[in-house]
């Protein structure tokens, strides 16, 4: 059953919790829980759950103008870092208990120290993810998250056990499914439910303990397939590719300007969602597995494939084209954020791959803000009519 | 006050305008013209080449295998600093890289894309070209994208040259969790990893390592090190014998050469030239009116003369912290005994970037950055801090607001302790006033010398009203 805060469930409940993100895990700080709150999806928070506690992924706002954060970071830093910054020390988070930070990029990395420092929270750890996936790369990581399992279980006052990891990673894989299960709903043509309700949907679950996220997807589900008039139009079928989106609003851009999105490589969305965390082995060796070789995010080095060049592509974005293949995808947009570095060296490839799958590409670099919506609706709508020539 | 009277055996003034620099620093403009042009002739020659990084902690291996490392980041600042560098950044742009991304490796893709298109170097390449490489030797550090992406998207001009990516973690400063507690599986990580780098090597080159020769190189690396910290610490008297626009150069031999007899011997030369010019009071400038601390980011290698400018000013840096991240002597790093070389490698590399961790643990609210900044300050009897934020470049410098804003948070106003009339303690304070210079490493279309020279009028003059105020 779902909480009161959510009232009946399906998109009414999204849209509740999408519009106040955090609304959930402030009830749950006033019943006495301790909300970790993190960034990016490179966080095992399968260990937070398993530990008792709540973790909260933070968000940034594209309609907030950055101020309060740059009296303190530099604004070289990747814009999606500083809003969630400036978030944090606006207050906009204020029920959060912890902080967990995973090794992802040079600007998380980086300001790791800045954001600990500025909130002063209890808690605070950061999660050294290796960069390559060699064996010894997986062992090592092993390692670490052992260490951060015994700073975790310190302060959480109890043990995390192997079953209680299962227990989550269970849990877990259990979302996954669900969100996978929403968006087969988006093959149709035009499909059932739009790439900004998803969108919505997928950020207003990020906000909740997994098992009410698993319950507010599957009331989503329930009341779109009931859906008999999709609300999108026949139009041209595009995927985003890029790193994190966490607001609707360039999905919606994109919509509005004419595009139908239909499925994605991006957090959140498809990297965060389409591979499990395997049950069938040792949950430490699972974790580790997982968010070394299976969360395919270019911050993490793949070795060199065999074969030419392009087979190496193949091996390294070949979800990208599975994802063309099954949503029937008519062209990709390639939305990167200024400053991101593990995305920025690979646009080129990514477009060389693209574009070897016969479909177009867009390539847009963006600012993260809402004011930057005009430029990008131009490139948009030339890129769709070139789509539907 | 009493002009310097320049020896014969340090005959700088009038020599190439570097009045205020150091007789050894003379010889490093030709150092790396040297190795770039070895480089090229070693390409020529079929040798064996490896694009690398800096302080990757492979240079002694490399040069325990003869293979000859081609130092991309430093080509491109080559190239920046010739204000060479633009039309291979234009050219990576128009390749789709963004312009926000790291200038060292905008310039680098920009120039291989070029190189391979012709099959020759460049037009009029800077200093002969960069080299092509038959391996290339990534970096997954904890900070520094870049140096574990760079590579990777090089092989799209250049797919037949494979990559060893070898890993440059060190433990992340914890409140909850002791670097000690933690280092030892870092330091197996490390090991297993430089392991498979050799073993990369052997069987790409055909070649074996000489384990002994690899000793001997690690124990000349080691003293080529005691001999740089020795430089870094007679720059502590005042006047200073040698400041950062110096360094900047001087810093060639540590990071080039590493493990050869011609870094040490430049070392030792410039520990003789420095410890003269203590001996006789011989400075920088005449006249030092204040000393800086220059504290974070790479310079803007098109604007060194921006040092003289300082100086123009009475300013000298008798310390800096770019540069000095590694130079630290292994009798300090406690290094566990191990008959193994690959294992000393990787401890001297986990030690050495967490040289500051311990000490940080002992002041409330600091960190290792802050901690390092802190010490020099007082042991350097710094009076105000300069940091430089380049726009494309997320590793060096994020991170340098919140270190000031916590060094103003824990350490100001700095108190200073004097003997008063009578010999009695009397506390004073002074204040630390802060410089954040922007532009880039690389990218000359950031940078405004009319900008960049009216912060500094203005920093001097809070230097000078700090200085009243009995600072």
């Amino acid at each position: 059953m779902l909480r009161e805060s959510a009232g009946g469930g399906g998109l009414a409940a999204v849209d509740k919790y999408y519009q106040d993100y955090g609304l959930r895990a402030r009830e749950l700080k006033g019943q006495g829980k301790k909300v970790i709150g993190y960034l990016c999806a490179l966080t095992p928070v399968e260990i937070i759950a398993a530990a008792g506690l709540v973790p909260f992924r933070i968000k940034g706002d594209v309609n907030e103008p950055v101020t309060r954060a740059d009296t303190q970071m530099e604004t070289i830093v990747c814009p999606l870092v500083r809003s969630c910054f400036d978030g944090l020390l606006k207050g906009k988070y204020e029920f959060l208990d912890g902080l967990v930070v995973p090794h992802a990029c040079d600007s998380i990395t980086r300001s790791y120290s800045t954001i600990k420092y500025s909130l002063g929270l209890p808690y605070s750890h950061f999660v050294n993810t290796p960069h390559t996936t060699k064996d010894i790369s997986k062992e090592f990581f092993k390692a670490e998250l052992a260490t951060f399992r015994g700073s975790l279980a310190k302060f959480a006052g109890k043990e995390i056990s192997d079953e209680s990891l299962a227990q989550a990673i269970k849990l877990y894989n259990e979302n996954k499914a669900k969100v996978r299960e929403l968006y087969k709903l988006r093959r149709s043509d035009p499909p059932l439910i739009s790439g900004a309700e998803v969108s919505r949907v997928l950020i207003a679950a990020m906000s909740l303990p997994v098992g009410e996220s698993i319950k507010l997807i599957s009331s989503v589900i329930k009341e779109v397939k009931q859906r008999s008039v999709s609300p999108a139009r026949k139009s041209a079928r595009v995927m985003v590719v890029g790193a994190q989106v966490d607001d609707i609003a360039f999905i919606k851009l994109a919509e509005d300007s004419g595009a139908s999105v239909v499925v994605d490589s991006m957090c959140v969305g498809t990297r965060d969602y389409f591979f499990d965390v395997d049950v069938n082995q040792d949950p430490w060796d699972s974790m580790a597995d997982y968010y070394l070789r299976k969360l395919n995010c270019p911050r993490t080095y793949r070795e060199w494939a065999k074969g030419t060049y392009e087979d190496d592509l193949e091996a390294r974005f070949s979800e990208i084209g599975t994802f063309v293949r099954e949503f029937k995808v008519d062209g990709v947009i390639l939305y990167i954020l200024k400053y991101c570095d593990p995305f920025g060296f690979e646009v080129p490839a990514r477009m060389k791959y693209i574009q070897s799958l016969n479909t177009p590409v867009l390539y847009l670099e963006d600012e993260y803000m809402i004011a930057s919506t005009g430029r990008l609706r131009t490139r948009i709508q030339a890129f769709l009519e070139m789509l539907t020539k | 006050m009493e002009e310097h009277k320049w020896p014969e055996k340090y005959p700088i003034e009038g020599k190439r305008g570097r009045k205020y620099g150091t007789v050894a620093g003379m010889s490093v403009a030709p150092m790396v013209k040297a190795v770039i042009g070895s480089s090229v002739e070693a390409q020529k020659e079929g040798k064996d080449i490896a694009y690398s990084f800096i302080e990757c902690n492979y240079e002694e291996i490399l040069r325990a295998m003869d293979i000859v490392p081609v130092w991309t980041e430093n080509y491109a600042g080559i190239c920046g600093a010739k204000r060479d560098a633009q039309r291979f950044l234009e050219r990576a742009e128009s390749l789709n890289f963004s312009r926000s991304l790291c200038t060292y490796a905008l310039c680098g893709l920009g120039f291989d894309e070029w190189r391979e298109e012709l099959g020759e170097m460049p037009p009029d390449a800077p200093w002969g070209g960069q080299a092509r490489p038959k391996v290339m030797l990534s970096s997954g550090q904890l900070i520094c994208d870049p140096r574990n992406k760079w590579y990777q998207a090089a092989q799209q001009f250049q797919p037949d040259v494979p990559i060893y990516n070898l890993t440059g973690l060190y433990p992340a400063y914890e409140d909850d969790v002791g670097l000690h507690e933690v280092e030892g599986y870092y330091a197996k990580y490390m090991t297993d990893d430089l392991r498979g780098l050799v073993k990369f090597l052997e069987e790409y080159f055909h070649k074996k390592m000489d384990w002994d020769r690899l000793w001997e190189t690690l124990k000349l690396s080691d003293d080529t090190t005691d001999l740089h910290v020795e430089c870094r610490e007679l720059r502590k008297a005042i006047p200073t014998p040698m400041d950062t626009g110096d360094a900047m150069n001087c810093m060639v031999p540590q990071a080039f050469l590493m493990g050869t007899q011609e870094a040490y011997n430049f070392y030792r030369d410039l520990r003789d030239e420095l410890k003269y010019k203590v001996e006789h009071k011989l400075g920088v400038i005449e006249d030092e009116k204040y000393r800086l601390i220059w504290a974070g980011g790479l310079p803007s290698w098109f604007a060194l003369t921006d040092f003289n400018y300082f100086w123009s000013k009475g300013a000298v840096f008798p310390v800096e912290s770019t540069y000095n991240e590694q130079v630290y002597p292994v009798r300090e790093l406690d290094l566990p005994k191990t008959g193994d070389p690959l294992e000393y490698l990787a401890w001297r590399y986990i030690r050495r970037w967490t040289y500051w961790y311990d000490k940080a643990k002992k002041r409330p609210g600091s960190e290792p950055d802050v901690e390092r900044t802190i010490n020099y300050i007082e042991q350097y009897d710094i009076d105000g801090i300069v940091v430089h934020e380049a726009f494309s470049c997320r590793s060096w410098h994020v991170g340098l607001i919140w270190m000031l804003n916590q060094i103003a948070k824990i350490y100001k106003p700095i108190p200073v302790l004097i003997l008063g009339k009578g010999k009695t303690k009397e506390g004073v304070y002074r204040e630390l006033p802060s410089l954040i210079l922007e532009s880039d490493i690389v990218d000359i279309s950031s940078y405004s010398e009319a900008d960049t020279r009216a912060r500094i009028d203005a920093f001097i003059d809070t230097l000078e009203t700090a200085r009243s105020r009995g600072g």
